[in-house]
């Protein structure tokens, strides 16, 4: 009983790291013009979108649920951009957040009060919300008018020679961090997802705190999709679909565990980078892009298989 | 056939669940197997099943050494089991469960014989009179029924190499009603030219009606065996419970008389067949413990009063007002904290530190001014396992890492923090070792004194006995005793074990 | 069988009521071709869920069975090309389908998540095989199969008819078709019983893979063309049809011919909002709602234990 401690926890929170490092050494020693600021900046820039998505889903995932409407809320959101920049301006993306919010909240209420798995629940809301994302844009890649750019600029701009999507990516993680570390709600969490039982025989509302990873898990995936759509300057309403890979790799290569309980937003950071760096290092060495999802596919698996904590499944479904 | 356990030991890591038992099965008898709780009886079934191995001793049948490694090893050679707990596959047919995994038997070119595997499924029904179509889905069958089919299907080993069958029955008639259990005793009887059987029940009368020999378990040895012909319940009672334990094990003498105002009131509390008319009252400094078999509704009762099942008639009053509790975040609220059974599952997260184990029913007392503190919750947490003297590496310790007695004390702690002066204790020394269950009863005494109300639904009913203030005893879901259990007078177990049975 | 088939038959009248051209036999027998390749599809699905596991891989092993198949004919078009490509699709799939049940069963993985990676390896290979690009089929003797029509309705019709049959009887008389509804039924009880869990439940992902493979052969049989996207939204409409048929989520409760009528069920309410001038992109709403109600009446009984 006690051999478990504190090896297990502690390997789970350095080995991520130690990979991250690793393998950026191994890009640096294959090429080494690799790694000039401006390269540390194109990669940043480049991992704000995906690690926004990832960041919402590791709420989920905490909790041992899974949210696969990601894709299709982030679309939803950037559609919702594209047209309302032309009549409300910069309140588009709070706009945009809302109703990728109200997806969340949607997928959570059918999961949670209708028992529906949280797998099946958010497949179908994928697709309703998708439904909606290809009827408000008639079926077409809405495009922002180069009229209206300069509403795009807090995104693509520059502050301080700095990309401000970076600075952005900043704030979205320390909300994220917050949330997951300094609330009661993201305490709640990863406690059900480690044991539900015993959190709701605590007399934690296990229900409403489903309900709010949901929404959170929604919130963020808009955002996300604004901020896609901001960097194109255009609001496809397929334009996230290949990015659920990508965010579910990036939690659980992060340590984030697919059982839940364990890991975090802060954890789903170096996640992140794992993957953006995995995928600029293959592009860089002249790695064929049509195999990176193959990689990616089975860094996926062998994330799993090495994260998933046995004990909490007694079979295997 | 005839069968024999002969020194039989089972040990899980440091758990002794089986200790030295010998028992023998001649054929054609019924042999019964009575004991309370985690008297060993289960483990001793599981064995001669073959779902687990024994540790050491001698399994022989008609003096030949076996060794199962699993049940169909104990099917091979004539032992089948009826389980407490229904083990049909309700979408199969009647017939399917029967010959779960024999199917060869029935397959011509690769195709199962529907008609043939329905004639044999009949046949054997018809050996205990149950007159149904085997090709019905086994989840149109009643429990009653369900029963019966597992009883054929037990049968159905008779059509094997075998000589005779012993057939394991273990607690059969809890789900049924009195005429169910009669067909259930006619057919044991009918069958018994053809097997054995080992009966397992918790209701005495039964045991005594059915069974030829009586075997007694205590604390996981055999201590008694008697012919079942001229015993009598008390007889049983006695040896089932009879122990002399050290002075003030318990601490009696510690034990104060309870405070005038009342904590805590159930009145009229019902659900279905579970309990029934449950009336109530717990004072503060009081530990009210209630008594009850399994089936008896003491374990439904004690969760509905924090919330975890809902009941479904009755009031529940808490320092004299009324309040729903429809679930378990209200209960907390109202002051209530539950100390749940299974412990690795309701009464902690294994995997989070005892840090968060102890803030988590109030989250509110590690929360500052820009939300969770950690330290403060690392200080509190040191606090508590101070003053409650639990031994863990350090507050960041997974709680799992610690021994069963040390992950109680924290589970306690977590209801000491979340301020809850109601405490439903469920079992609160299961898998604790003696040394750490004095800490809890010493830990209970100081709780009363503090004007803590505790209602305690204890392992065994010395212990129910010796910790609490007042005994109540539940048969069948209804109250059929009050009894007061005074430090310096306390009633015997004798006098309890009446009305329980 | 009954509500699926009622929902079928008020699904038929309302729409006939509305356009009554839906019951021609012309329009009757467009629904017949749609409906094969899903057929195909849910049928493998459902021996996956009947077990209480889900299989998120389909559109994955479509590409990858795709591109095999139409590389396949890129070197013979012919007769003797069509068959290999046809077996080649097949083996594709179940290979697939095998590495999904090995990894699942041996690293004691959650069918879902090394499906979602299945599906994401196979359409990268698929990807890489094709060179991102398409390639084009033009071979007449695979076309065969959805061309030639035999009393009215296509070859591939009469095909999938046939597995259906087939499938169907193994279901109910094979020892491995009853393995599969009492795992899913109660694994616990299976296991005591002495059924070989494991290997069944590899074989069952072996099996579906076929099933998809076959369904891809079709499908670049009807297109004339092999690509990656030629599996795009078969995920959704097949656990859609599998559970509206009837088979329950949590194992043990429908099979194939629920399935079959799921698959008539959603491609009739699909042609029929197409006839009812119900844009294309609101039908996956309406399935999506469609499925969370089907899936939530059937665990509206279950009211205790945690669902994830």
């Amino acid at each position: 009983m006690t051999a478990t401690f504190p090896s297990r926890g502690q390997v789970l929170s350095a080995a991520p790291t130690v990979f991250l490092i690793l393998l950026t050494a191994i890009i640096v020693l294959a090429s080494p013009g690799f790694f000039s600021g401006s390269t540390i900046l194109v990669i940043l820039a480049d991992s704000v979108v995906l690690f926004t998505l990832a960041a919402g889903l590791s709420f989920v995932i905490l909790l041992g649920s899974i949210d696969l409407s990601v894709p299709a809320v982030a679309s939803l959101g950037g559609v919702i951009v594209a047209m309302l920049i032309p009549s409300i301006g910069l309140a588009a993306y709070p706009a945009a957040i809302l109703a990728g919010a109200g997806a969340g909240l949607f997928s959570g209420l059918v999961h949670v009060l209708l028992r529906v798995p949280s797998f099946i629940a958010t497949l179908a809301t994928g697709g309703i919300v998708s439904g909606m994302a290809l009827w408000l844009s008639s079926s077409r890649t809405v495009t922002i008018a180069g009229e209206y750019r300069h509403v795009l600029d807090p995104v693509i701009g520059d502050s301080f020679g700095i990309p401000r999507i970076i600075l952005i990516g900043a704030v979205v993680c320390l909300i994220g961090v917050y949330i997951q570390r300094y609330t009661k709600f993201g305490r709640a969490i990863r406690a059900i997802g480690a044991g539900e039982s015993a959190v709701r025989a605590s007399g934690i509302h296990v229900g409403r705190q489903k309900l709010i990873a949901f929404t959170i898990a929604g919130a963020f995936a808009a955002c996300g999709g604004a901020l896609l759509a901001a960097r194109m300057t255009s609001g496809n309403p397929a334009g996230a679909e290949q990015l659920l890979l990508p965010a579910i790799a990036a939690v659980l290569v992060g340590g984030t565990a697919i059982t839940g309980g364990t890991g975090g937003v802060g954890r789903t950071v170096v996640g992140t980078l794992i993957v953006i760096v995995m995928r600029i290092g293959m592009t860089f060495m002249g790695v064929d892009v049509f195999a990176q999802q193959i990689l990616f596919g089975s860094v996926l698996i062998c994330a799993i298989a090495l994260t998933l904590d046995r004990d909490l499944l007694q079979i295997v479904k | 056939m005839s069968l024999k356990l002969e020194n039989v030991t089972k040990t899980y890591g440091p758990v002794t669940a089986l200790a030295n038992a010998t028992i023998e099965v001649h054929p054609g008898e019924v042999v019964g197997l009575v004991g309370e709780n985690g008297a060993g009886k289960s483990t001793l079934m599981r064995i001669l099943a073959g779902v687990v191995q024994p540790s050491s001793g001698a399994f022989t049948i008609d003096g030949e050494p076996v060794r199962f490694s699993g049940t169909l090893d104990a099917n091979a050679a004539g032992i089948g089991m009826v389980y407490q707990e229904q083990s049909l596959i309700l979408p199969l047919s009647i017939a399917e469960n029967m010959y779960l995994g024999q199917e060869r038997r029935f397959t011509k070119y690769g195709l199962i014989d529907h008609a043939a595997m329905r004639e044999a499924a009949r046949r054997n029904l018809e050996k205990v009179q149950l007159d149904i179509d085997p090709v019905r889905p086994a989840s149109e069958l009643t429990f009653a029924e369900r029963q019966m089919v597992e009883l054929a299907k037990a049968l159905t080993l008779e059509e094997r190499d075998v000589e005779r069958l012993v057939i394991l029955l273990d607690e059969p008639t809890s789900v049924l009603e009195q005429a169910e259990i009669d067909v259930l005793f006619a057919r044991i009887r009918a069958l018994k030219d053809r097997a054995s059987f080992i009966f397992v029940s918790h209701r005495l009368d039964e045991v005594l009606e059915i069974s030829d020999r009586i075997y007694t378990m205590k604390d996981g040895e055999v201590v008694d065996e008697r012919p079942a012909a001229g015993a009598r319940e008390s007889d049983l009672h006695e040896v089932m419970v009879g122990r002399v334990l050290e002075h003030n094990f318990y601490l009696e003498d510690e034990q104060e008389p309870p405070q005038d105002s009342v904590a805590l009131e159930l009145r009229g509390l019902g659900s279905g067949r579970a309990y029934r008319n449950i009336n109530l009252t717990l004072h503060a400094g009081e530990v009210l413990g209630i008594a009850g078999v399994i089936g008896s509704g003491r374990e439904a009762l004690a969760r509905a009063v924090f919330g975890m099942e809902r009941p479904e008639s009755g009031e529940i009053v808490i320092h004299g007002k009324v309040e729903g509790i429809p679930d378990p975040s209200v209960a907390v609220r109202k002051g209530l904290g539950f100390v749940p059974s299974e412990r690795g599952i309701e009464g902690m997260v294994p995997m989070l530190p005892v840090s968060e184990n102890i803030s988590l029913a109030n989250l509110d007392s590690i929360t500052g001014p820009f939300g969770l503190d950690r330290r403060r919750e690392t200080a509190l947490a040191r606090e508590w396992i101070e003053r409650l003297r639990i031994k863990t590496p350090g507050p960041a310790a997974p709680i799992r890492s610690l021994s069963g007695g040390n992950q109680q004390k924290a589970v306690i702690a977590k209801w000491l923090n979340a301020d809850s002066r109601i405490l439903v204790l469920d079992h609160p020394t299961r898998g604790v070792d003696v040394g750490a269950k004095h800490e809890v009863f010493s830990l209970i005494r100081e709780l009363c004194r503090e004007g803590y109300a505790i209602l305690l639904l204890a392992d065994t009913l010395a212990e129910t006995i010796g910790l609490s203030h007042r005994v109540l005893v539940m048969r069948d879901g209804e109250i059929t005793a009050d009894i007061p259990a005074p430090a310096g007078d306390k009633p015997s177990q004798t006098r309890i074990v009446e009305h329980m049975v | 069988m009954a509500p699926p088939l009622i929902a079928l038959i008020v699904a038929t009248i309302a729409i006939s009521l509305y356009n009554p051209s839906f019951l021609s036999a012309a329009n009757l027998g467009r629904v017949a071709s749609i409906s094969a390749i899903p057929v195909l599809l849910a049928v493998g699905a459902t021996f996956v869920i009947i077990m209480g596991s889900i299989d998120l891989s389909v559109q994955g092993v479509i590409a990858l069975s795709a591109a095999i198949t139409a590389m396949v004919l890129r070197v013979d078009d012919g007769a003797l090309g069509s068959v290999l490509a046809l077996g080649a699709a097949v083996v594709t799939g179940i290979a697939t389908g095998a590495v999904s049940g090995l990894l699942h069963t041996l690293l004691r993985i959650p069918s879902f998540m090394v499906t979602l990676g299945m599906w994401f390896v196979s359409a990268g290979l698929a990807t890489l095989l094709l060179g991102g690009g398409t390639i084009a089929v033009r071979s007449a003797d695979l076309r065969v199969l959805i061309l030639q029509r035999v009393f009215g309705l296509p070859l591939s019709v009469w095909l999938v008819l046939a597995i259906v049959a087939f499938a169907a009887l193994m279901q109910a008389r094979s020892r491995f078709g009853r393995y599969v509804v009492a795992i899913g039924g109660n694994e616990e009880i299976a296991k005591l019983s002495g059924l070989p869990i494991r290997r069944t439940r590899a074989a069952v992902f072996a099996i579906a893979g076929g099933f998809y493979g076959l369904a891809a052969a079709l499908s670049v049989a009807q297109l004339g063309q092999g690509n990656v996207d030629i599996g795009d939204g078969r995920l959704f409409t097949t656990i859609t049809a599998v559970v509206l048929g009837g088979t329950s989520l949590t194992g043990g409760r429908g099979g194939v011919l629920n399935s079959v009528l799921g698959v008539l069920l959603v491609t009739v309410l699909g042609n029929g909002m197409i006839l009812m001038g119900v844009p294309p992109y609101l039908q996956q709403a309406v399935l999506g709602v469609l499925i969370i109600l089907a899936v939530a009446s059937s665990t509206a009984r279950i009211r205790e234990g945690v669902y994830k």
